[in-house]
C-alpha cells in the first residue's frame, strides 16, 4: 500500500522510528503541537485541511496519528480516501499501546502529567497556535506581573491562583518511556520538573504496538476506525471512543 | 442615591474592598439589604454578564467581579438569612471523579454564588456518593458538574445513574459543563441542562430551578 500519515508532532520520533520499518510506502506530514488547545473547531479545520490536502490519487488510505483529542477530531471528513484513526482519548493510548493500559493507569493515579520525548522537546505551544489558545483567550497564561498591570495588586494575586496556577490540576508526572532514548535526558528533565513542582514521580514502559498497527497497516475494528469515504467521524462516548456516520449534505 | 451606584461600580469593575465597605456603609445607613441586593448588585452582575457575552469582558472580569458579589453578599446574607429570605437555589458543584481541573467549575461557582445562589462546592474528584451525600445533606435542588477531559466525562454519566440509583433524580436538575461536553452528551446521560460558559450557567441554574 501506499499510505499517507497525517501526524501530531508530538509523535515525530515514534512515526520516524516505525515508518522506515514499514512493508508500506508511508508518506508523511507533521502539523504543529498543541492543535488540542485552540479548541475542538479550530483544531478540526485545520486538521480537515491537512486531510483534504493530502486526499490525492495515489495513496490507498490515510492514516492519522491523532486520537479524540479533546473532540478535536470529532466532525473530521473521509472525501475520496478513507481515513484511518486509533481509537483513543488522547495521545497517551497512543504511547501506551492501549486505551485499555492508559484508562487503568488514569484511574489508579489521578492527576498525572505524562511526558514523553515528544512532550519535552515540543512541550509548548508557541507563536499562532499559543495566541489562539484557550489559554491565552481566557487570560490562563498571563505572568503575575501582567496580572498587576491590569487588574491591581488585591485581584492579581486571586487570579493568578484561580487561573494561572496550572500546578494545581496535577500531582505527579509519569515519564513514559518509548524505549527509543540512546540516554537518560528526557527521563531526567520529567523527574526534574516533578522535583520543581514537589509532584510524584514515575517512569514506565511506552508500548508501539498501537503506532505499529496504524503504519502496518493492520487496523481491526476494535482499536481503529476506518472512515470511509462520504463519512465523518463522530464522538460516541462510550469505549469506542469514534464511529463513522455518513455525510448529510 | 450616589453611595449606592458606588456598590454597583465596584461590582461592576471587580473591586472588592470598595463594594465590601459601600455595602458596610449602606447597611449603617438602614438601608434595605434586599434592595442593595435587586438593585445594585445584581443589575450589576447582569452588566457584567453582558458585557462577557459582547467581548468586552473576559474570564479574568468574571471572576474579580464574582468576587466582589461574593464580598457583598457576605455582610447582606446573614441579615436575609434572619428574614427568612430564601437563596435564588442551593447548588451543589464539583469536577467530577478522576478529573482535578478546577478552573471552569470554579468561575461557575462564583457566578452562581453572584446571581444569590446558595452554592455548596464539593472540589474536585468528587465521587457520585459525594454528590448524593451533599444532595440529601443539604437539601439541594440543582446539581452542578465540570469535567476537562473526555477520559472523565464519563464520570458524569456514572453520577447522573448513581442519583437515579439513590431515588433522588426527581428531586433535582442536574447541568453539566466543561470543555468535552456538549448539549448531545447531556441529551445522551439525561442531565437536565448543558451550558458553554459560566455566564449561559447562570440562565440556565435559574431557568432549571423555576421549571
Amino acid at each position: 500500500m501506499k499510505l499517507k500519515l497525517i501526524a501530531c508532532e508530538v509523535l515525530y520520533r515514534e512515526m520516524c522510528a516505525l515508518i522506515a520499518r514499514s512493508p508500506h510506502q508511508v508518506d508523511l506530514a507533521f502539523l504543529p503541537k498543541g492543535l488540542h488547545d485552540i479548541g475542538s473547531s479550530g483544531m478540526l479545520e485545520r486538521l480537515q485541511a491537512a486531510v483534504d490536502g493530502a486526499d490525492t490519487p495515489g495513496y490507498d488510505a490515510l492514516i492519522m496519528g491523532y486520537a479524540l483529542c479533546n473532540n478535536g477530531i470529532s466532525g473530521l471528513r473521509a472525501r475520496t480516501l478513507p481515513l484511518v484513526i486509533p481509537r483513543g482519548h488522547d495521545c497517551m493510548t497512543l504511547f501506551l499501546g492501549s486505551r485499555s493500559r492508559y484508562q487503568q493507569y488514569f484511574n489508579d493515579n489521578p492527576g498525572t502529567y505524562f511526558l514523553t520525548p515528544g512532550w519535552i522537546e515540543r512541550g509548548e505551544s508557541a507563536g499562532e497556535l499559543r495566541q489562539l489558545s484557550i489559554q491565552n483567550r481566557n487570560g490562563m497564561d498571563l505572568t503575575y506581573d501582567q496580572l498587576v498591570a491590569r487588574y491591581g495588586e488585591d485581584n492579581a494575586r486571586y487570579l493568578f491562583d484561580e487561573l494561572c496556577d496550572q500546578t494545581k490540576h496535577y500531582r505527579q508526572i509519569t515519564y513514559i518511556n518509548m524505549g527509543l532514548d540512546t540516554d537518560s535526558r528526557f527521563h531526567d528533565l520529567a523527574e526534574a520538573r516533578a522535583r520543581t513542582n514537589e509532584w510524584k514521580f514515575d517512569a514506565v514502559e511506552g508500548d508501539l504496538s498501537l503506532l505499529e498497527r496504524l503504519v502496518f497497516g493492520t487496523w481491526p475494528d476494535t482499536d481503529f476506525l476506518v472512515v470511509p469515504p462520504g463519512h465523518q467521524v463522530v464522538t460516541t462516548y462510550d469505549d469506542r471512543i469514534i464511529a463513522a456516520e455518513a455525510v448529510q449534505e | 442615591m450616589e453611595d449606592l451606584k458606588k456598590l454597583y461600580d465596584a461590582i461592576l469593575t471587580g473591586n472588592f474592598k470598595i463594594a465590601r465597605e459601600t455595602t458596610q456603609q449602606a447597611l449603617a445607613a438602614g438601608i434595605d439589604p434586599q434592595a442593595l441586593v435587586q438593585q445594585q448588585m445584581i443589575p450589576a452582575m447582569d452588566e457584567v454578564g453582558r458585557r462577557y457575552e459582547a467581548n468586552e469582558y473576559f474570564v479574568p472580569e468574571l471572576l474579580i467581579s464574582a468576587r466582589a458579589m461574593k464580598a457583598s453578599l457576605e455582610l447582606i446574607r446573614p441579615l436575609l438569612a434572619a428574614k427568612g429570605a430564601e437563596p435564588a437555589g442551593r447548588v451543589v458543584i464539583g469536577t467530577v471523579k478522576g478529573d482535578l481541573h478546577d478552573i471552569g467549575k470554579n468561575l461557575v461557582a462564583a457566578m452562581l454564588e453572584g446571581a444569590g445562589f446558595e452554592v455548596i462546592d464539593l472540589g474536585v474528584d468528587v465521587s457520585p456518593e459525594k454528590f448524593i451525600a451533599a444532595l440529601n445533606e443539604r437539601h439541594a435542588t440543582l446539581v452542578a458538574m465540570s469535567a476537562l477531559l473526555t477520559t472523565t466525562m464519563n464520570s458524569m454519566k456514572t453520577t447522573v445513574e448513581a442519583i437515579k440509583a439513590a431515588g433522588v433524580r426527581q428531586k433535582v436538575k442536574i447541568m453539566i459543563g466543561g470543555a468535552p461536553v456538549t448539549q448531545k452528551y447531556a441529551d445522551e446521560i439525561g442531565a437536565d441542562g448543558y451550558s458553554n460558559n459560566a455566564n449561559a450557567a447562570v440562565a440556565l441554574a435559574r431557568k432549571l430551578v423555576a421549571a
